[in-house]
């Protein structure tokens, strides 16, 4: 078992950790744990077992939906101390990390090799790759490279049996089910993860950025829909609408048109002569839709438009001190009429709403902006989301690109599956963890037959705050 | 559950943060801990618990709180520019009210008196030379027995001399007042009245007295000549009387003040040429988190090196030394596990030499056995100051 200054249960601790990244509040921890091993991660899991109480993985809290919110007082095992390269092969390209390396951490460990880790959340800075899994996380780069899942030949995962198994082959495909596969995204409800394999990626010889600016958000996501219908796939692009333009341009001054109606950030990268020509063309269908293009000169230019990219779900306090960040995803084609009505459902709750997303692969990521304080408030919010939800689903899209369904999407699920998807979903779930001993009451609506789809009070009392 | 206790923290900058954790790899004590209690997030969220939800001021927060190193390296990083130095200044002067036995509330007033601080200075030089002092243990340097007396030579800029960097590292300030001096320009010095800005004191939360130092400090630095501060702590101190002393004068007397690698950047070609290149030599520029987060101004630092010296950048972004002022002496497990993280960042650039502008952390890392120079030290052996 674990050392006991790596064992916590101090009330402030145990509440710190009743939240993550998300709209939830009201979350406790049980007792808190620090293992830095496989070992000690089973002695958890033995001890939560022995005293007939949940466990709840957890990184480093940057979660969007509430996965890592701790429900009932579980145990909670935070990996944020098991955060060690185990090993690199550069020749393979992959590596052995534990679950609490931070996600950034590792491109940076690996880029003497010329090598890094694809999958890159707008929170990669702090996230960690155990979360990474158990979301099967994405970003802007996802586009071209795919998410988590692509990049995980293995992981080492502690069941709730109290068993150390690994599923998948780090040297190779394994034999028999993709075991592996159904475990990246299980978001914490099948074991804990305590060892990743990591696919990691050649860095790309060339790269071009270019800041596409436009006077309407129809004639931007037109161009998202030009570029890919020309055949390319560019490594990201990226849309963020003039409320958020405006908010991170405030913190990096990179140069963000503050006054366009959205920009769309373009990334392309190959070989030099192949870059080179996607620009172009990138460049010139902008052009033909009324858009102006900006090309990063340097680097530091680019880093610098990435960096307003990726900290734009940070910048909301600038406006309103509280957020509720979507995440659904709809049909390309069909974005830029979603985003419409993203405007006219918030329009009529009388809320803010900040819109920055994935537009190459139509995830969206409207942030409705309120201020918890404002009395009333809440419903209004609830209702809101459910409207966004329901019009990404009417276009034939899904609740979730990334961020994992947790407790946020929960009650959902009814929108999307049938009784007998979501009883085909529990039983996969229990062929993991028979008990439902790991991560409870999230991402499956309690019950076999959740018909009842605007139940949000299912969600325990006190938890949306 | 206590009594409801209030931080005295501003609510509107109390519900400033989204808790969007984007702080968090830019805490030096999450960074070694990994726990959230120990970042800024979690912090703010314990100051919250307190001030708005009636928690106790207990062990834990207390904790969480005071092993803060203050580094505001959190600042920078977070999009939606929450003034965490002032969240967390507002908390310590609420828990310094509660905390009549701190020895900080006696210790840091010897600062404010130049005779005082000498005397002891001096005296402690002497126990040191006797070996009766455990002086790496308690962070401490080796004092100079003897100093050598700064003079005035003009009135084109002030120079800020400060209480313990005067007291046990006046070389230093002898070398920059050689470098700014070389430029054409004569300096001024600060009287007997002027001596400790009040950083630690503020630190503390002991901020009344840290206003009665600010304006101490004002009153002896008159005009409006440039005042040049060589020591990143004390400069953003001076930088901050604006905010502390809350009037139209303090705020004019910041906008005077400037780290002296400001001053001196846009002035290199008024310098004499190289004497000695002892550039074969690597120097790995440590930035201060207090020129770097709270001035914002460390690019000037290897400007004006990178003349004189071959300058490599650690690839830290810039995370804490773990010396924070007193820090190293309160907290000295944790500052020394964040130091080891400086260490190796050290250690990958190959240099032999580092360049630090705050005296905290020259002595900090020196005490770790990195040899560190104040970078005008070594523009100052450079230099040809006969040419």
């Amino acid at each position: 078992m674990l050392p006991t200054d790596r064992i916590r249960s101090a009330s402030l601790e145990r509440s710190l950790l009743g939240r993550d990244a998300s709209i939830f509040e009201g979350g406790r921890a049980g007792p808190v744990c620090f293992p830095v091993s496989t070992e000690e991660v089973q002695g958890c899991v033995d001890a939560a077992r022995r005293h007939n109480r949940a466990v709840v993985p957890r990184g480093a809290g940057t979660g969007l939906a509430g996965g890592a919110v701790p429900l009932e007082e579980p145990l909670v095992v935070v990996t944020t101390k098991m955060n060690r390269l185990l090993s690199v092969d550069a020749d393979r390209r992959m590596a052995w990390v534990q679950p609490g390396m931070i996600n950034l951490d590792l491109s940076r460990a690996t880029a003497p090799y010329g090598l890094h880790f694809a999958p890159d959340p707008s929170s990669q800075q702090v996230c960690s790759l155990g979360g990474n899994v158990g979301t099967n996380a994405g970003g802007p780069h996802c586009l071209a490279h795919g998410v988590t899942s692509a990049h995980v030949l293995a992981v080492e995962v502690v069941l709730t049996s109290g068993e150390a198994v690994v599923l998948g082959e780090s040297d190779g495909w394994a034999p028999g089910l993709d075991l592996r596969g159904a475990y990246v995204g299980s978001e914490g409800m099948m074991g804990i993860t305590t060892a990743i394999a990591v696919r990691l990626t050649p860095d790309p010889p060339a790269v071009q950025t270019l800041l596409l600016a436009f006077d309407s958000v129809d004639s931007a996501a037109q161009t998202v829909s030009a570029v890919i219908a020309d055949g390319i796939v560019p490594a990201a692009i990226e849309m963020m609408d003039n409320n958020i333009i405006r908010a991170v341009e405030e913190f990096v001054g990179a140069g963000f048109p503050t006054d366009a109606a959205a920009v769309v950030i373009v990334e392309v990268d190959g070989l030099p002569g192949g870059v080179a020509a996607e620009a172009d063309r990138v460049a010139e269908l902008a052009l033909g839709l009324g858009g102006s293009v900006r090309r990063a000169a340097d680097d530091n230019e680019r880093a610098l438009l990435w960096k307003g990219r990726k900290s734009a779900f940070g910048a909301i306090a600038r406006i309103k001190p509280n957020y509720y960040l979507h995440d659904t995803v709809v049909p390309r084609t069909r974005l830029a009429e979603v985003m419409k009505q993203v405007y006219e459902i918030v329009e009529e709750h009388e809320l803010q709403v900040m819109n920055v997303f994935h537009a190459g692969d139509g995830n969206l990521h409207p942030m409705l902006l309120f201020d918890r304080r404002e009395p009333g408030i809440m419903p209004r919010v609830h209702a809101a989301g459910a409207a966004i939800i329901e019009a990404s689903l009417a276009v034939g899209g899904v609740l979730s690109g990334e961020h994992g369904i947790g407790m946020e999407k929960r009650d959902f699920m009814p929108l999307m599956f049938s009784e007998a998807d979501l009883d085909a979903q529990a039983r996969l779930r229990r062929a993991f963890d028979p008990e439902e001993m790991a991560n409870p009451g999230k991402v499956l609506p309690t019950g076999a037959s959740c018909a009842d789809v605007n139940a949000l009070d299912k969600v325990p009392e006190g938890v949306w705050g | 559950m206590s009594a409801k206790v209030s931080l005295g923290i501003d609510p509107e900058e109390l519900a400033s943060c989204v808790s969007c954790g984007l702080c968090l790899p830019h805490c030096p004590t999450f960074r070694v801990t990994g726990e959230e209690w120990a970042s800024p997030r979690g912090r703010i969220s314990a100051m919250r618990e307190v001030q708005d939800h009636g928690a106790a001021v207990d062990a834990a927060f207390l904790s969480s709180m005071d092993t803060c190193v203050q580094c505001r390296g959190c600042e920078p990083a977070c999009p939606s520019g929450v003034p965490f130095g002032s969240l967390m200044e507002a908390t310590q002067a609420s828990l310094a009210r509660r905390r009549w036995g701190d020895w900080r509330r006696w210790g840091f007033r010897v600062l404010g008196h130049r005779w005082l601080l000498s005397l002891l200075s001096r005296t402690l030089a002497i126990v040191q030379r006797m070996r009766l002092v455990p002086s790496k243990r308690l962070g401490l340097p080796l004092i100079p027995l003897a100093q050598e007396r700064l003079r005035a030579s003009g009135d084109d800029v002030w120079l800020f001399t400060g209480c313990v960097m005067d007291a046990w590292q006046r070389s230093t300030h002898a070398a920059v007042k050689r470098v700014v001096e070389a430029t054409g320009a004569g300096i001024s010095l600060p009287g007997a009245g002027a001596g400790c800005c009040g950083a630690l004191s503020l630190h503390a939360g002991l901020e009344n007295h840290a206003r009665a130092l600010a304006i101490r400090t004002m009153g002896a630095l008159e005009g409006s000549a440039p005042i040049l501060v060589d020591s990143a702590g004390c400069g953003a101190a001076l930088k901050e009387y604006g905010e502390l002393v809350g009037t139209p004068e303090a705020a004019a007397f910041s906008r005077r003040v400037m780290d002296v690698h400001e001053w001196l950047a846009p002035r290199l070609e008024e310098l004499p040429g190289v004497a000695v290149r002892s550039s074969d030599a690597v120097v790995a520029v440590h930035d201060p988190c207090h020129l770097r987060h709270v001035q914002r101004a460390h690019h000037p630092v290897a400007e004006v090196l990178a003349r004189f010296a071959t300058v490599v950048a650690l690839d830290d972004e810039g995370l804490c030394c773990g010396a924070g002022g007193a820090y190293a002496a309160m907290q000295p497990e944790l500052a020394s596990s964040i130091r080891e993280r400086k260490l190796e960042a050290i250690e990958r650039t190959g240099a032999q030499i580092v360049a630090s502008a705050n005296p905290g952390c020259t002595i900090h890392l020196a005490n770790a056995g990195v040899v560190v120079r104040h970078p005008l030290e070594i523009v100052d052996e450079a230099i040809d100051h006969d040419g």
